[in-house]
């Protein structure tokens, strides 16, 4: 009995003093963290590879402009956090989100940041309602990565990806490979965002009306089957499974294994896009990675061209919840990084970013990033599509991934595809 | 002193029950009614208006298929899962309970599992599964293995072995203080009577354990209901969406979907289901106490 | 042989399987923790390539954990992490075992069933079920978030009805209701008898609900985040965020933090584990 109470007295001992420093230590909710002219606003990176940079830069800004501002990054899904913030009535004032949030989310929440200089210096800016709403952070698209050491090893020759401009010449050149002792030159990626948000997504925005294409599959009116663009980008999936080095584990192989056999040039081609450049870096990177556009045997306006466009948006949040001062303050930070050298080296250089805005000269300094610039440059990108309802990534995800396994045949994915469209409300826009 | 007035019984449950009961209304009970309002609204979680549409979530919840299949493999998973711990659960305790040499030690052994959480504890495990049990299989059959989380039966399979490992080292503690807690004069009487060891704990420390197995199964079960961390880390809904358990469909339709209302009516209905499982289990539990 | 040399060897033999049996358990329940501990000196390339490896092909390194330390801002996580997990857990152990006191004893009042019964069915709430409106209520009308004070009641609240639940078994079936009547005759009130009697005999109770409600609070990522938003506040689950990604996940330091941040709770529970069984052999329970 004695020992309880000794126990007893010496927790409670520590939680008081734990509890005095506690109460010490500020446990108020004081808003006013900031110093300088006490303007302090908070900033939510969905981009988690760039957190610690932009901590960086949010030090530079407040050493320049004395305004502070609080990086955060949440491990939790982007809409579930954005949502118990605006539940707790504390929204970020600057939020990073994907395009189509900005017609949802910015629509009703985000401030109208028309007059400010960046506006006129890109083509990616989202405007709704004749609001301009979403401030671009940078520009991405998809393709055929490829290892062009790991061929050269091979093939001893210099890797030329314009000399690959339909899949029959892919299949020649993956063949050539495979003689020259390259067991399986090619690798994919099995996570739903990949199969169904960037490939599958191709057969949408390769066409001159994607939008005719999207209500036309909504009525149930689309035959994939008898689609051109569909049956062709099918057919180079259907080759990239058929020299993927990871076959037998076609989906569990994790993401990692994929990203270090190209940055290691195991293999010679993956799909994919230029985000993965911070993942490809932290192995024994060989160097000479690139991306070019999937080569199809359907030739039109697109052969030649990568996917992409704008990514990841900021909109700044202009509720009652923040207040204008917060507000012109967030502003004047999204055109400083727009517009000042310190903001164009962060997103070119520290952070290896293809930057959306013409007057950034800073050289980008991720590989593939160099190589989309020049598409970028060259008009060659064909413009995402970014209407899709919230779950068709991962129920069309599914879909993929069960051919990707020889799960299901084409005739049936297209009906699983077209099935899909045609139960689902459509996206108003 | 009077002992059946109101007042007495209210001041008598204030002064014990008081702070926890209200801790307890104020952030389960009151979210939860809140929570209960939104399900009546299409509210897509983050807009201002939560317009009223009835009970349309519910016959949404009803009409959804993937909602039910991904209760069914929660059954079916939960049944699995909850015999294995408890099995396995009570086994060691028994073991680290019987004097053998470093028992100390192997009990700190089991309960590892539970330092690492969830998130990291799939992580972990997928390695394993993934990497490792591949390797090994490569070596020993000299051919291509593949991943057990490649298929949907070798998926659940993986989900079931991995919450055995992180709850049975719990339950143990909990078996652990239930064998502790019968004391070892009445096993040494009933032997002294003649009983062999099997016999004593059949006959004595069995039923004298009853609560402990009553608590262990109970919470092995709403546990393994209400999974979630592992089953993001380490199979993500994966293969085919064919291991997605039921709470993680409903956070996907109410967050990834942008469906809160109806997220939070399936969530309900499991909530339900759950509770009537869990009741009924603590019913029969309680019935043989007063029968034994 | 005689009769008890052979009941000797019979109980050496049954004692050399357990041993065995005890082992093999071990091995499997501590491997994933090795694996924990052999690529925390490794770098990612080296763990994604071959997480088995003793050593990886970049040789040995210690780089994750200074790293770690401070990308996490360690010592002021840690410290933001104890005094939370340490407060919460004291309080639920004093309130829970309280109030399953009042619900054991007095089964028969309406009230104490009802209260029970809501407890118990309110364990199998999914939390992500709870956590929007949570936040509505406490950030959006009384404005309390982004403290610690409000984060400790939080756990407390949340983990009351699991420990209510868990003491309510063991003074139900291990506490006999005479030893109170007698402190009561003798002239206690309820208040002293709880404090007196019941609950030093719910020592390995205590420790049992220690241990698991301690671990609870120290790795609970969801609640925190959403409670703690500055980051002054953080805790260690909140922290250790920083190295998952969509994209990327840095291993290498994951290991490292989940490393340091798994001690203490070690520590706790081997000091624990022996208040177990000193709980028992010296406890009334057995006279």
């Amino acid at each position: 009995m004695k020992k309880t109470r000794k126990v007893l007295a010496v927790l409670l001992t520590i939680i008081l003093t734990l509890g005095l420093a506690a109460c010490g230590g500020g446990g108020g909710s004081d808003s006013s963290g900031g110093t300088g002219d006490g303007t302090s606003i908070t900033l939510f990176n969905s981009k988690n590879e760039i957190q610690e940079q932009f901590e960086e830069l949010a030090k530079q800004y407040e050493e320049q402009t004395g305004v502070h501002v609080e990086v955060y990054y949440s491990q939790d899904t982007v809409s579930a956090h954005l949502a118990t913030k605006y539940a707790s009535k504390s929204p970020y004032t600057i939020n990073m989100v994907d395009p189509k949030d900005i017609y949802t989310l910015g629509k009703q929440y985000g401030a109208d940041m028309s007059g400010y200089d960046w506006v006129a210096d890109t083509d990616y800016a989202i405007t709704v309602d004749g609001k301009v709403l979403g401030f671009p952070t940078c520009i991405e698209a998809r393709g055929i990565l490829y290892n062009a050491d790991a061929i050269k090893r091979v093939t001893g020759k210099d890797f030329d990806p314009s000399s690959i401009n339909t899949l029959d010449d892919f299949k020649a050149f993956l063949d050539e490979l495979v003689a020259g002792g390259m067991e399986s030159p090619t690798a994919i990626l099995k996570p739903d965002w990949s199969l169904a948000a960037h490939y599958l997504q191709q057969v949408y925005e390769e066409r001159e009306d994607p939008e005719a294409f999207i209500q036309g599959l909504y009525a149930g009116e689309v035959d994939l089957m008898q689609d051109a663009k569909f049956n062709a980008l099918m057919d180079t999936f259907d080759t990239l499974k058929a020299y993927n080095m990871f076959k037998a584990g076609a989906i569990s192989a994790e993401d990692e294994l994929v990203h270090q056999a190209m940055s290691e040039g195991q293999d010679a081609f993956q799909f994919g896009g230029c985000w993965e450049w911070n993942d490809i870096l932290t192995y024994d990177y060989t160097g000479n990675i690139g991306i070019m556009p999937g080569p199809q045997n359907v030739q039109d306006a697109y052969t030649g061209m990568l996917v992409g466009g704008g990514s990841k948006y900021f909109y700044v949040d202009g509720s009652e919840y923040t207040s204008e001062a917060d507000q012109k303050a967030a502003m004047d930070f999204l055109n400083w990084l727009a517009t000042s050298d310190e903001g164009k080296t962060f997103v070119s250089e520290t952070c290896g970013m293809v930057s959306p805005f013409r007057s950034n000269t800073v050289p980008c300094s991720n590989d593939i990033g160099v190589v989309v610039k020049q598409y970028v440059d060259a008009g060659k990108l064909v413009p995402n599509y970014d209407y899709d309802p919230d779950d068709h990534y991962s129920k069309l995800g599914i879909e993929m991934q069960k051919y990707l396994a020889d799960q299901c045949t084409r005739e049936e994915l297209a009906a699983a595809i077209q099935n899909y469209w045609a139960t689902t409300t459509p996206v108003e826009h | 002193m009077k002992r059946n007035t109101f007042s007495y019984k209210v001041k008598q449950y204030l002064m014990f029950g008081g702070v926890g009961t209200f801790l307890f209304c104020a952030v389960v009970i009151v979210p939860f009614i809140y929570g209960i309002y939104l399900t009546f609204t299409s509210w897509d979680g983050v807009s201002r208006d939560k317009p009223l549409v009835g009970f349309a979530n519910y016959a949404a919840a009803f009409k959804d298929a993937d909602f039910w299949m991904a209760m069914g493999r929660t059954v079916i998973y939960s049944v699995f899962a909850v015999v294995f711990i408890n099995i396995l659960a009570f086994a060691m305790a028994y073991l680290v309970t019987s004097g053998v040499k470093g028992q100390n030690f192997f009990r700190a052994g089991f309960f590892v599992p539970n330092l690492i959480g969830g998130i990291v504890l799939g992580y972990i495990w997928k390695f394993v599964f993934n990497r490792a049990f591949v390797a090994i299989g490569n070596a020993i059959t000299g051919g291509t293995t593949t991943s057990l989380l490649a298929t949907p039966r070798g998926a659940m399979f993986c989900l079931i072995f991995a919450s055995v490992w992180q709850y049975a080292g719990y339950m143990m503690l909990i078996y652990v203080a239930g064998f502790m807690s019968v004391s070892d004069s009445l096993k040494e009487a009933a032997m002294i009577d003649g009983c062999t060891p099997a016999q004593a704990m059949r006959n004595v420390t069995i039923p004298l354990m009853r609560s402990s197995f009553v608590q262990c199964i109970f919470l092995s079960i709403t546990r393994c209901f209400v999974i979630y961390d592992v089953n993001l880390s380490l199979t993500k809904g994966e293969p085919f969406g064919e291991s997605v358990m039921a709470a993680m469909h409903v956070y996907n339709t109410a967050f990834t979907y942008k469906r809160y209302g109806q997220g939070q009516a399936e969530a309900l209905i499991l909530f339900i289901v759950c509770a009537i499982i869990g009741v009924t289990q603590e019913w029969i539990g309680k019935k043989g106490e007063v029968e034994a | 042989m005689t009769q008890n040399e052979k009941a000797a060897a019979a109980k050496k033999r049954n004692h050399a399987i357990m041993i065995t049996i005890l082992i093999i358990l071990f091995i499997l329940f501590i491997m994933p923790f090795i694996l924990v501990i052999i690529n925390v000196f490794k770098d990612k390339a080296d763990i994604v390539s071959n997480p088995l490896a003793l050593i990886g092909a970049h040789g040995f390194t210690l780089k994750n954990f200074p790293e770690a330390m401070r990308k996490m801002d360690f010592f002021n996580v840690f410290k933001n992490s104890l005094i939370i997990t340490v407060s919460a857990t004291f309080l639920t152990i004093l309130i829970s075992s309280m109030t399953s006191f009042v619900i054991v004893r007095n089964g028969k009042w309406k009230m104490c069933t009802a209260v029970f019964a809501l407890m118990v069915a309110s364990m199998v709430i999914p939390f992500q079920v709870l956590m929007v409106p949570l936040v509505s209520v406490y950030g959006g009308i009384f404005n309390i978030l982004n403290s610690r004070i409000t984060l400790i009641f939080m756990h407390v609240g949340f983990s009351v009805s699991m420990a209510t639940f868990m003491f309510h078994g063991a003074i139900h079936s291990t506490i006999p209701l005479e030893l109170e009547e007698a402190a009561l005759i003798d002239g206690c009130t309820r208040w002293q008898t709880f404090w007196k009697i019941v609950f030093p005999l719910l020592k390995p109770t205590i420790a049992t609900v220690t241990i698991i409600d301690a671990m609870a609070f120290w790795n609970d990522y969801l609640l925190p985040s959403l409670v703690l938003t500055r980051k002054e506040i953080y805790t260690i689950p909140i922290a250790t965020q920083q190295f998952y990604g969509t994209y990327s996940t840095d291993i290498g330091l994951v290991m490292a933090a989940l490393l340091l941040a798994m001690l203490p709770i070690l520590i706790l529970y081997l000091f624990l584990q022996k208040y177990i069984v000193a709980g028992v052999t010296s406890g009334a329970v057995k006279g």
